[in-house]
Formats: C-alpha cells, sequence, structure tokens
C-alpha cells in the first residue's frame, strides 16, 4: 500500500524567530527523504510538528489525502507516524523491555513474540533484560527504532540520527533503512551531513533559515550544489598557503607517559615530538585512543614530569593549565558545554574565566564588569558570534557560536600555541568553514597549532605535520603532503 | 536470667507499631519521589493528618469518617504543593519546606481546642488469638487495622512498582519527564497522583499516632517522625522493602534505648537518644552501597521540575 504524506504552508513562530515559514512539502512511500538543513534552519522543528509534539501556528498536514490533526505525540502513534529522535526518548534505568512495553498495548507475551520477529528480520541483536543505560549510542538507536516498528509504521521519522554512532553503527543503520524503505515505510532522514545524503538518500529537501530552499532528485545534486544551497553562498574552498615557515622550535615533548587509574582510559606511551612557529600539527586517530587524555596532558588538566614538555624554552610539565596560559598557551577542549563554558553563565562571565591573572577583569578581587563586557562584544564582533546579548547563557548559543565564542576567547589573547580537540564536531558546513579559516590565519601570523580530531579531511586540510595515535602511541611524524587519507586510515586501524 | 518469651513478643509488638507511621509516610513518599517529585511537606502532612484525624474523633464520633478524614486533609494539603509545584513550576524544596512549616503551624492552631481531650479507643483485630501461640501472637494479633496495612504496604508497593504498568509509567516519569511526554504520557497528571497519594500516606500515618499510637492531641507530636521518614526514602535507594528493615531498626532502637535508660544503663541519654537515628542511617548505607542499583533506583529527575514547552 502507497503512503503520501503532504504537508502544506506549515507555519511555527517561536517568539524572535520563524522557526517555519510556509513550508510545503510531498512525500511518497518507497522513497527515502532527506531533510537538509544546518543547525537551526528548522528542520528540527518541522519534524516535531509531524510529531505531534510541537503544534504549528499554520498550515495543514494530510496523510492519503485525510488531513491530520496532530495535537500530541500520541495522535502521530496512532496513526502511524513513528520518529526516532535525535536525544534520544529513553528511559535509562528502565530495562529494553520495560522501555518497549511502555506505551504498547499488548501483553507481555505476544509483545516479546514480535520483538523478536522484528530483531530477527532486521539482524537486531539487543538484550531485552539489561538497562538502557548500559546499551551503547547504536543500541540504544536500535531499541528506538524497535519502539517504533512494534506499531508498524507508514511513516518513520530519522532526526540525524548518526550524530552519535560509530562508522560502522552507520552504515548498519543505513541497511536497514534501506531495507524498511523497499518493505513500503516512507522514511524521512534528517540530517546537515551531505555525504550521508548522497549515499542513502532518493530526493533531497534543503532549508535554509525557516524556509524551504529547494526539492530536487538527489542524481541532480553534487555535495558543493547541496552545501552552496544550504550555506546560502557559494562557499569559498579554503586552501592553505604551504609558506615556509620558520625553523624556531616552539613547543618539544619528550618522553611523555602517562599511567591512569581509570579502566576506561588510555594510557600514553613515550610521546615525542616537537613543532615549529607558524606550523599546524595533526594528530589523527579514531576517538578513544588517548586523544583525551593528550589533549588534559598538553593542556596541564593532568600535571606531567616537569621536564617533559619544553614550551618556549621553559619547561612547563607540572603547570596547571591556569599557569601555562601565562606561557602564552590556549586551549579549546572537545566538550564546548562541558569543559569549555559552564552553560548556565552569561556569555561575558564565560569569557572572563580562563583570564583570571593576565587581565584587568579583577580589581582587588572585585569583578570588573565593564572591561569584560567591553572585551566580550570586541570577540562577538570580531568572530561573527551571531548574536549581539552578551548577557545571554552560553547555552542557548547554538554549536557553531559557542565554538566561536570559545575559540575568539583564546584568540584575543594572541597565544603562541592553540590546542584544539575536535573544533568542528558537530558543526554546520558555514561554521566549519569560519573555524577553518581562522585556524590558518593563526598559522600565517607565525603562530602554531596542536590539532587533535577525529575527522581526517578536516586534518588533510590544515595540517603541516600529521601524526596518527593509536592506543595511546604516537606514530612518527609525517609532511602532509606525504599524506593520503588511505595511509592515515591504515595507520588508525594500528596497520603500518 | 529467666525471660518470659511472650515478653519479648509484646516487646517486638511495640517495635512494629512504632515503625507504621514511618512505613506509611515513607512509602506514600517514595511513589511521589518515584516520580521525580521532591515533596520536603512529609512532616508538616503528617501532623495535619494527625490533628485531622483526632479532631473528626471527637466532633463525629465516627473512627471510619476520622481515619478517611485524615487521609483527604493530607490529600488536600498536598493539593496545594502539586498546584505550585506542578502548575506554577515553583522550587520542589522551597515549596515542600513551606509546606511543613504551614503544617506544623496550622495544626497547633486547630489543636488549641483538642488539648487534654482523651481519645477513643480503637478496634483491634483478631485480639481472641491473642493467647494461641507463645512469641508469635502477641507480633501477628490484636492490632488496628492501620498496622497490617502498613505492613503489607512496601510489598504492595514493590509490586506496583516492579509488575505493574501503571508503576511502570510512574518510574519512567521521573527517569526521564521529557521523554516521557514525547511519549504521549501527561507528565503533569502522573506527577499530581503521586503528589496526591503520598499525601494520603502521610495523613493515615499522622492519624495513626494520634489516634492509635498514643491516642491524644499534643502540639508538635510528630517529633521529627517526617524527617525520619524522607531519610528512610532515600538511605533505601527508594526500594520499599528496605524502608521496612530501616523503620524496624530505627522503632526498635527507639524502644530499646527507652528500655535502656530506664533499667539505668550508665550511657549518656543524649547519646541514646540519637542511637536510632545514626544506626539507622549506617545500616541503610551499608545495605545499599551497590552503585549500579542506586543508578538504577535512584529518580533521574528527582527534585527537577518539568515544563513542556509547546
Amino acid at each position: 500500500m502507497n503512503t503520501n504524506l503532504k504537508i502544506s504552508n506549515i507555519t511555527k513562530i517561536y517568539p524572535g524567530c520563524v522557526a517555519n515559514n510556509d513550508v510545503s512539502l510531498e512525500f511518497n512511500s518507497g522513497k527515502i527523504y532527506a531533510l537538509l538543513g544546518e543547525n537551526g534552519a528548522g528542520k528540527s522543528t518541522l519534524v516535531k510538528i509531524l510529531s505531534g509534539v510541537v503544534i504549528p501556528d499554520e498550515g495543514k498536514i494530510y496523510l492519503n489525502k485525510n488531513i491530520l490533526k496532530l495535537n500530541s505525540p500520541s495522535d502521530a502513534k496512532k496513526n502511524d507516524i513513528g520518529m526516532v529522535f535525535q536525544h534520544f526518548n529513553l528511559f535509562e534505568t528502565l530495562s529494553v523491555f520495560e522501555n518497549l512495553i511502555i506505551d504498547s498495548d499488548e501483553q507481555r507475551e505476544n509483545l516479546k513474540e514480535k520483538i523478536d520477529t522484528i530483531m530477527k528480520k532486521y539482524n537486531f541483536s539487543v538484550d531485552l533484560d539489561v538497562p538502557v543505560l548500559n546499551l551503547s549510542a547504536g543500541q540504544k538507536q536500535k531499541v528506538e527504532i524497535i519502539r517504533c516498528l512494534i506499531r508498524s509504521p507508514k511513516v518513520l521519522i530519522m532526526d540525524e540520527p548518526t550524530s552519535v554512532l560509530t562508522e560502522q553503527e552507520t552504515s548498519e543503520l543505513f541497511l536497514s533503512l534501506k531495507k524498511f524503505s523497499e518493505e513500503g515505510i516512507l522514511i524521512i532522514y534528517i540530517t546537515h551531513k551531505l555525504k550521508e545524503v548522497m549515499q542513502l538518500c532518493d530526493e533531497v529537501a534543503v532549508m535554509r533559515r525557516g524556509k524551504l530552499v529547494s526539492v530536487s532528485q538527489i542524481n541532480n545534486e553534487n555535495i558543493e550544489s547541496l552545501a552552496n544551497k544550504m550555506v546560502g553562498q557559494d562557499l569559498k574552498t579554503i586552501k592553505k598557503k604551504k609558506e615556509n615557515t620558520s625553523s624556531e622550535q616552539l613547543i618539544k615533548i619528550t618522553n611523555l607517559n602517562f599511567t591512569s587509574e581509570d579502566p576506561f582510559e588510555t594510557n600514553l606511551v613515550d610521546i615525542n615530538f616537537s613543532l615549529n612557529r607558524g606550523e599546524c600539527l595533526g594528530i589523527a586517530g579514531i576517538s578513544g585512543n588517548g586523544q583525551s587524555e593528550l589533549f588534559q596532558v598538553l593542556s596541564g588538566e593532568i600535571i606531567s614530569n616537569k621536564n617533559s614538555i619544553e614550551f618556549n624554552k621553559n619547561l612547563i610539565g607540572d603547570l596547571n593549565p591556569q599557569e601555562r596560559r601565562e606561557y602564552l598557551m590556549a586551549f579549546s577542549p572537545e566538550d564546548r558545554l562541558e569543559q569549555a563554558a559552564i552553560p548556565q553563565m552569561a556569555i561575558f562571565e564565560n569569557v572572563a574565566l580562563n583570564n583570571f591573572k593576565s587581565s584587568n577583569f579583577f580589581n582587588n578581587g572585585l569583578i570588573n564588569e565593564s572591561k569584560i563586557k567591553e572585551h566580550s562584544k570586541k570577540i562577538i564582533s570580531e568572530f561573527n558570534v551571531n548574536t549581539d546579548n552578551i548577557d545571554l547563557k552560553s547555552q542557548f548559543l547554538s554549536g557553531g557560536n559557542l565554538q566561536k565564542l570559545i575559540i575568539g576567547r583564546e584568540l584575543i589573547t594572541s597565544p603562541d600555541l592553540l590546542i584544539c580537540f575536535n573544533p568542528t564536531w558537530g558543526l554546520d558546513v558555514g561554521a566549519i568553514n569560519y573555524i577553518h579559516e581562522t585556524l590558518i590565519k593563526i598559522n600565517e601570523q607565525n603562530k602554531s597549532i596542536i590539532l587533535i580530531s577525529t575527522d581526517t579531511d578536516e586534518l588533510l586540510k590544515l595540517s603541516d605535520k600529521i601524526s596518527v595515535i593509536h592506543r595511546g602511541k604516537l606514530s612518527k611524524i609525517m609532511n602532509a603532503e606525504d599524506v593520503t587519507s588511505e595511509k592515515l586510515g591504515i595507520l588508525m586501524g594500528g596497520g603500518n | 536470667m529467666i525471660v518470659d518469651i511472650n515478653f519479648v513478643g509484646l516487646i517486638i509488638a511495640s517495635i512494629m507499631a512504632s515503625a507504621v507511621p514511618l512505613i506509611l509516610a515513607s512509602c506514600g513518599e517514595l511513589i511521589t519521589e518515584r516520580s521525580g517529585v521532591l515533596n520536603l511537606g512529609v512532616e508538616g502532612m503528617m501532623i495535619i493528618g494527625a490533628i485531622s484525624g483526632f479532631a473528626l474523633m471527637t466532633v463525629t464520633g465516627s473512627l471510619i469518617i476520622a481515619v478517611f478524614g485524615a487521609m483527604l486533609a493530607g490529600v488536600l494539603i498536598s493539593t496545594i504543593f502539586a498546584f505550585l509545584t506542578q502548575t506554577l513550576i515553583t522550587n520542589h524544596v522551597a515549596t515542600g519546606l513551606a509546606l511543613t512549616i504551614f503544617g506544623i503551624g496550622i495544626s497547633a492552631m486547630i489543636g488549641k481546642n483538642f488539648v487534654g481531650i482523651p481519645g477513643k479507643e480503637f478496634p483491634v483485630l483478631f485480639e481472641g488469638l491473642k493467647d494461641t501461640i507463645p512469641l508469635l501472637s502477641p507480633i501477628l494479633f490484636g492490632h488496628s487495622i492501620v498496622f497490617y496495612f502498613a505492613f503489607a504496604l512496601p510489598f504492595i508497593t514493590s509490586y506496583f512498582l516492579k509488575k505493574t504498568k501503571i508503576g511502570l509509567i510512574v518510574r519512567a516519569v521521573g527517569d526521564s519527564p521529557e521523554s516521557a511526554s514525547n511519549q504521549g504520557i501527561n507528565v503533569r497528571f502522573v506527577r499530581y497522583a503521586c503528589i496526591l497519594y503520598g499525601g494520603a500516606m502521610c495523613g493515615l500515618a499522622g492519624a495513626y499516632l494520634s489516634m492509635i499510637y498514643t491516642p491524644q492531641w499534643i502540639e508538635n507530636m510528630t517529633g521529627g517522625r517526617g524527617w525520619i521518614a524522607l531519610a528512610l526514602v532515600v538511605f533505601s535507594t527508594w526500594n520499599p522493602i528496605k524502608i521496612l528493615i530501616g523503620a524496624m531498626i530505627f522503632g526498635g532502637l527507639t524502644i530499646i534505648q527507652f528500655h535502656m535508660q530506664a533499667i539505668g544503663v550508665r550511657i549518656p541519654v543524649q547519646f541514646l537518644t540519637a542511637l536510632p537515628y545514626i544506626v539507622t542511617i549506617i545500616v541503610l548505607v551499608v545495605i545499599s552501597r551497590d552503585s549500579r542499583k542506586i543508578r538504577l533506583s535512584t529518580p533521574s529527575s528527582l527534585g527537577k521540575s518539568f515544563h513542556k514547552d509547546n
């Protein structure tokens, strides 16, 4: 049976923001549809409307020509619309089976049978009796998918499903989605990742600032054309100018070791490298191979042997991050909201937090608010942070804006070395481009970067030298021109 | 020394009797907390239950009206809490503390006219069987219906949470109100219901104190039992069976230290009075050490307001 889902003239306005502006779309079963857009383009609002979580101000939804009234999530369920949210809607402390039975009207035994059939059919294997908090992200997603499949949905909506998955899990997911589609389930796939759209989908709708900008067949598109539609301007292809960098050594790491007491952390073994002024050292690797420990050791969150780190001819291995900043090092940690910024504090307060000594932010223990605010405004305008309200709590900034603020905060003190860890993780194309441009600019000012990243494309684009970390050991340092992504792939897997 | 075996039985029975209000209030609060609501007003709801039960008994003369009236009074005062925290989204901790202060104040005001009035005798069940089995008879027979209900309640609560669908929904709401709401569960309704149920149980616990345990009205007669009940819920890691154990230890030590004081054991009185509090908490901490189990039974959203945005 064919399913036809039509949305017409949907508008949803939030105070100060038009999330969806007169959006009309039509979907038919048998195809996989991509809904593409940057963060904040209105994709999520649209799917929340389709799943009954949000009620639109205007517009109508039709399923097989019948008008649909979706006033609550249960209305969507009743009308066979299934939805897998980006942030899982699971109950962590309940078992998998309890999570599944909670919104099902079936008897325990019937439901168990049904789940077994689904798991066999799609080759899922999830232990039903363990609490959800013990599952990996990929398994949690499978639970969500099973929960939808139990109701034999006509429509399945996936909201940014790969943001938490490994590559292996992603390809498994794609196989399942193709299978569902062949069986006649209409699939709407929301993402900002262009590669995935090209790999998986048949048709693509692009949204920008709440408006629908284009609907097209995937065959008529390529990554560049989609990226341009998504951002709304032609993206400059960034290329790093290879200049002859200075030979003045800035930082030298000698026999750096770190042994952790936590069994879930990786030990670092005999790390040795050096970096000259104006260079960018990229450190590649599959996540969990010691990157976060390396970042912590370099930034001083973990203190090591005094002699192991020589920076600007000073031995600083035993200094904490605050003291290392005095020597003009700067840091941009991986987790923006947990490590880099305090979500509940205002932008200007976050700006003050990494500048205790080398600034005039504090007089005799009192906060000099006007100084900090002035300084914050400078960062916001210089680094293109898209807000003019420095009293805004930092949790309300989008990922891209927050990252710009963090990098800006670090760079405004003009450090000699910036150490950053996955600086563009989870950002949209526009923001990624901006961060990349900024990092290249730093190198051009004869300042150095250590870039720890799991994104190989990014590393190849920005680095002068590249090394790979695998199980806490660093490979030899290679010149970026001699490296290909295949070679990196082999090294990341532990090969030679 | 020859100990009369029936005397031992009587002591155990009196320990159980003193545990009753703790079990009732804790099991009620446990359901409230499992839905993610932290109601610190247990003491206040208990004392309201105590005065309402005693006053209704004196005025109407009907024990049934008095017991159910006390529960209703608990429900009514907890409705204030529910309205404030769930509809007006006030802070759970502050509202709960206010509820306790309010309860103690208003109960003292109402209770002025009831000081010194003797209570009524509450009927007991199975009185005829009292002398049949040595040791066990005084433990098992000759208690009020509230007593039997209290000792069944932890098991009923445990069954309700683990085996029934509504229990599952309560746990789900306490785990993640956002997810529950997205699943189409009416979070506010579930939380209201759990708060009101907690109020009813606290009201009953109060009525037990003023009508059965010590049948009279004394100002502030709950004497901190509400706070102990709250502590029991937390230190039992939200497990009804462990609440039963904790309440028995607390009741037991309270009774035993009375007897120790009476026979003149040379330990400072202050230490003896503090003993039940300390030992109960230590025992519960020791039997609830498994951090994985704690993580699984702690309601993740406890004390956090949930506001559905549209």
